[in-house]
């Protein structure tokens, strides 16, 4: 999981947190206190794990806010992981769900750090990529052209 | 013929609430406003269009039944408590006979189905029996009865048993129109869509201003505004700039939606409050909930900036205006003190970056040949052109 595709390990941790049940105005600013630490850190690697989450308003919609905003800053990132339904309905109400690299797991999450994932993320909050699942872009279908020719070329000469 | 319609309104019937999980309040579906009516509203509105000569309601929903009381003053109220509402059933079944009713309509509204009373009265007559009941086309029992009046055990015996058992076999009455189960919150709003696309008989009540597109009395709509029929628009809702009201949405009475939401297939329900930079879509919301029908999911939500409820007292929603319009200049003004500033002092530009752009000097084959007749390009520079075939 630490380690890059090139084999060269990569150093910097991802810290996973596990959001509380109900993010208010005071539970946001015991948690903000808590990832301060991690946000303040050279190029932070934050996930929140929101599938506990049963309550979010507006303080907790800003509390992720501002959380992504200081790991950017800092050349990190914080992406979100397992959101429950309901946290779900708020981020997409208020918007801010198109903000955030949304996984269904937290090991997806952790995992997109160092690889892309793109199935990873298709079953949440972007109904759009589902429609496009069957799509295959021009360029791979020439290459795949291509490809079966040189096959067909290569079993003539055989 | 005399005909009488008697209404049971029961808290234990199968009719879904919206806030199902228990909350104080929780209110029956089919006394959600609908299109500017609710569903047992509408019923009671199209009961006298069948010559039916006399509609009751008993019911033991006590806390709704002083408001329903002032909205529905054709019909004659009895409130009892609990399981009590059987046996007022009963009394209620034989004051009508004694009036000199012929036969009794029997409703536990649950469903909202266009029957046609007429063809139902008709087909109980012909059938002669002592009782029909109704069905939709899959055999469901609509909890609709029609009673001979002369019929009292049967009657007792059918209240007695809450509307599951008969005395005797009865005779049932298929019914193949329009039907509503309102079973959950998503029928609720298929109820609404099929009403908007007239694909039921519930007509929004409201001015149709363009096709599709249905205005009550008060409303106050933005100029900046946008509404895309088909919609509908209560009656002294209040629609604020850059809001977005389209696919099929509604907007029931005295409900606020602010600045720059959209609200996209989506209910809002009569003193909803929903903030401003919003995006409702597939969502029924009231009450302080939100019920996302497209993840099947209802959040109750405790912040007012985000969904609130208006006071349905128009005094007190003068005074809360009035309240925010006066407090709106100071609470800016202390703001503005009190907050820290965003912008530091500008930081010192590098001299590299203050130096004037070299492109913006003299340029070389003017300053070297002093005339512009004298200039001539070197002999090893080669033009090329990117594209074409010169």
């Amino acid at each position: 999981m630490n380690s890059r595709p090139n084999g060269r390990p990569n150093s910097r941790p991802v810290v996973v947190k596990r959001m509380p049940e109900r993010l208010d105005q005071k539970n946001a600013r015991s948690f903000l206190r808590e990832v301060n630490p991690f946000i303040q850190s050279d190029r932070p690697q934050l996930v929140f794990d929101l599938s506990q989450v049963k309550h979010l308003d507006a303080a907790g919609v800003d509390l992720l806010l501002h959380c992504m905003a200081v790991s950017m800053k800092r050349d990190g990132d914080l992406k979100l992981a397992a959101v429950s339904p309901q946290a779900a309905a708020i981020l997409e109400l208020t918007r801010t769900d198109r903000l955030f690299e949304i996984y269904e797991t937290c090991t997806d999450a952790v995992r997109s750090f160092t690889y892309f994932l793109p199935n990873a993320m298709k079953h949440f909050v972007f109904p759009m990529v589902r429609s496009l699942e069957n799509y295959v872009p021009a360029a791979v279908e020439d290459g795949a052209a291509s490809a079966s020719d040189s096959r067909d070329d290569t079993g003539q000469a055989a | 013929m005399d005909v009488k319609a008697l209404i049971l309104l029961d808290e234990t019937a199968t009719t879904a609430h919206l806030g199902s999980d228990g909350a104080a309040d929780e209110l029956p579906l089919l006394l959600i406003d609908v299109l500017g009516r609710p569903v047992l509203h509408r019923l009671a509105d199209r009961l006298p269009q069948f010559a039916i000569s006399e509609v009751g309601v008993v019911t033991n929903l006590n806390s709704q039944s002083a408001a329903l009381r002032k909205t529905m003053p054709d019909v004659k109220w009895t409130s009892v408590s609990g399981p009590a509402i059987w046996r007022a059933a009963e009394n209620k079944f034989s004051e009508f006979a004694q009036a000199g009713a012929e036969l009794v309509i029997v409703i536990r509204p649950g469903a909202f189905a266009e029957l046609d009373f007429d063809d139902l009265i008709q087909f109980h007559l012909d059938q002669r029996g002592r009782v029909t009941c109704v069905r939709d086309r899959d055999e469901k029992p609509l909890e609709v009865f029609v009673i001979s009046a002369s019929r009292r055990n049967d009657a007792a015996f059918l209240f007695r048993h809450q509307l599951q058992e008969f005395r005797v076999p009865c005779v049932n009455y298929a019914f193949g129109g329009y039907c509503n189960h309102l079973s959950s919150n998503a029928d609720l709003r298929r109820l609404t869509v099929d009403g908007l696309l007239q694909r039921a008989q519930i007509v929004p009540t409201g001015t149709q201003v363009r096709p599709g597109v249905w205005i009550g009395e008060g409303a106050h709509i933005h100029r900046g505004a946008r509404i895309l029929a088909p919609a509908f628009i209560g009656a002294h809702a209040k629609i604020r700039a850059a809001a977005v009201i389209t696919r099929c949405s509604t907007l029931e009475h005295h409900a606020e939606v602010d600045c720059g939401t959209v609200v996209e297939d989506s209910n809002i329900l009569p003193y909803t409050y929903v903030g401003a930079g919003l995006d409702v879509a597939h969502s029924i919301v009231g009450f302080r909930r939100l019920t996302n029908l497209r993840r099947n999911v209802e959040v109750e939500i405790t912040d007012a900036k985000l969904v609130n409820t208006v006071s349905s007292h128009a005094p007190l929603r003068a005074l809360a205006d009035a309240a925010s319009l006066a407090t709106f200049l100071p609470v800016q003004v202390l703001r503005g003190l009190l907050a820290r500033p965003h912008h530091g002092p500008a930081p010192l530009l590098p001299k590299a970056v203050q130096a004037p752009s070299a492109a913006l000097s003299t340029p070389k084959l003017q300053s070297e040949g002093g005339s512009a007749q004298k200039t001539q390009f070197p002999a090893d520079l080669a033009v090329a052109r990117r594209y074409g075939n010169e």
